[in-house]
């Protein structure tokens, strides 16, 4: 500093400059003691300070542990070097292959969390492809027993509207199958109570319509065109009712039937002779299929 | 020429070999070439920020050729630590953007095969 400091003034050495150096001189050391001398850390380090905080804070500390650890060490090897010798080129030397280690421990962190998840989809994969072909072969059974039980459907069906045309009329018409019973076979003239024998045909009708199935039935009563309308409206509406509460009884859903009083609409025969009020005179059970 | 002087003249002559200069790094050479050519068997060629370490880590090598060429044997041996810290960053930055590739066509698979059970 002094070497530095010294000046020639005609040839001499200026006592009063040197002084006066000196004092600046002192002054700087004192100020640079008081600032404990600390010197800045060069870019490097403070790269690799930032990549560690870094690496540390993601999966790495899970999952790559013993390369966070390496970097970990090589950051510490930096910093030593520079708090023992300062920003020199080895501490950057240092820094820098820290750096790269604190990223390299975050990439395995990465790489592992990326092979963590693949695996994970890897699983889900094969329990998904698992519960397809489940779905495919439940989904196959049902449709097989579906048929079968179609099939067995459509035979008692078949078996009982067969057995219904034993006893009855029945038609296929638009508002539904149209089973027809006679009113002599089922009632004394000008009543409502059901006759023995009236039981026995109900009781194959009530078997034909719960083996079958249905959506609903309406139980219309008719009669002739003798006597008068209201009566013959009350008495089509008794005889409908007591049919349609005898197959009640049989196991015919309650809320699936109903009965309706027709009295003498919609003939199917002539009125003016005997056996085509015999004919008029009737129970007509329209049912509704379930599809 | 006496024994003392014999004797004078071989420690004089170890001690110059000792404290020659460095050695020559041939080992640190080969691992950092043979870590670069890993990095670029291992895929770094197909990320960016992989293949720029590779970059750097080749760069390198041929300034640590240079100061070998020119006895700076210490100086290159440091050069070559650095190369080599930039060729296995290269590799693990290249493996992780294949496990992350490969997790998302996982995924992928995963939800298009639901896709197309759901339907």
């Amino acid at each position: 500093m002094m070497r530095l400091s010294t000046r020639f003034v005609n040839g001499c050495v200026s006592h009063s400059y040197v002084a006066s150096t000196a004092l600046v001189a002192a002054s700087l050391s004192v100020l640079m003691m008081a600032c404990g001398g600390a010197a800045v850390p060069p870019q490097e380090l403070l790269d690799a300070r930032s990549a560690y905080a870094e690496a540390a804070k993601g999966p790495a500390a899970d999952l790559a542990p013993a390369q966070l650890d390496t970097a970990k060490q090589a950051l510490a090897g930096a910093q030593q070097n520079f708090d023992e010798d300062g920003p020199n080129q080895e501490t950057k030397d240092l820094a820098y292959i820290a750096q790269r280690k604190a990223e390299l421990a975050a990439a395995e962190g990465g790489r592992e969390k990326a092979e963590r998840k693949r695996a994970a989809a890897d699983k889900d994969l094969r329990n998904t492809q698992t519960q397809g072909l489940e779905n495919f072969k439940k989904t196959k059974e049902a449709l097989a027993a579906e048929k079968v039980a179609r099939a067995e459907a459509e035979r008692k069906a078949s078996i009982a509207m067969a057995s219904l045309a034993e006893i009855a009329k029945v038609k296929e018409e638009s508002r539904g199958v149209v089973i027809t019973l006679s009113g002599s076979v089922l009632f004394a003239t000008g009543k409502s109570d059901l006759l023995p024998i009236a039981k026995e045909k109900l009781n194959q009708v009530a078997k034909a319509l719960t083996d079958q199935g249905f959506k609903a039935i309406v139980v219309q009563g008719y009669t002739d065109s003798v006597g008068s309308a209201s009566d013959n409206d009350a008495l089509s509406m008794r005889r409908a009712q007591s049919v349609r509460d005898y197959l009640v009884t049989r196991g015919v859903p309650s809320e699936k039937a109903t009965a309706e009083g027709k009295g003498a609409s919609n003939p199917v025969a002539d009125n003016k002779t005997a056996d085509g009020r015999a004919e008029n005179r009737r129970v007509e059970i329209v049912v509704t299929p379930e599809k | 020429m006496n024994v003392r002087t014999w004797v004078y003249w071989c420690i004089s002559g170890t001690t110059l070999l000792a404290c020659g200069g460095a050695p020559v790094p041939h080992d640190a050479l080969s691992a950092a070439q043979a870590d670069v050519k890993g990095a670029e068997v291992g895929g770094a060629g197909d990320n960016p920020k992989a293949a720029l370490h590779v970059k750097l880590a080749k760069d390198q090598i041929e300034i640590a050729q240079k100061q070998i060429s020119e006895n700076d044997n210490e100086e290159a041996l440091r050069t070559l630590n650095r190369a080599q810290a930039d060729a296995d960053l290269a590799l693990a930055l290249a493996k992780e953007a294949k496990a992350q590739a490969d997790a998302a066509e996982a995924s992928e698979q995963v939800g298009k095969l639901r896709k197309e059970i759901g339907k």
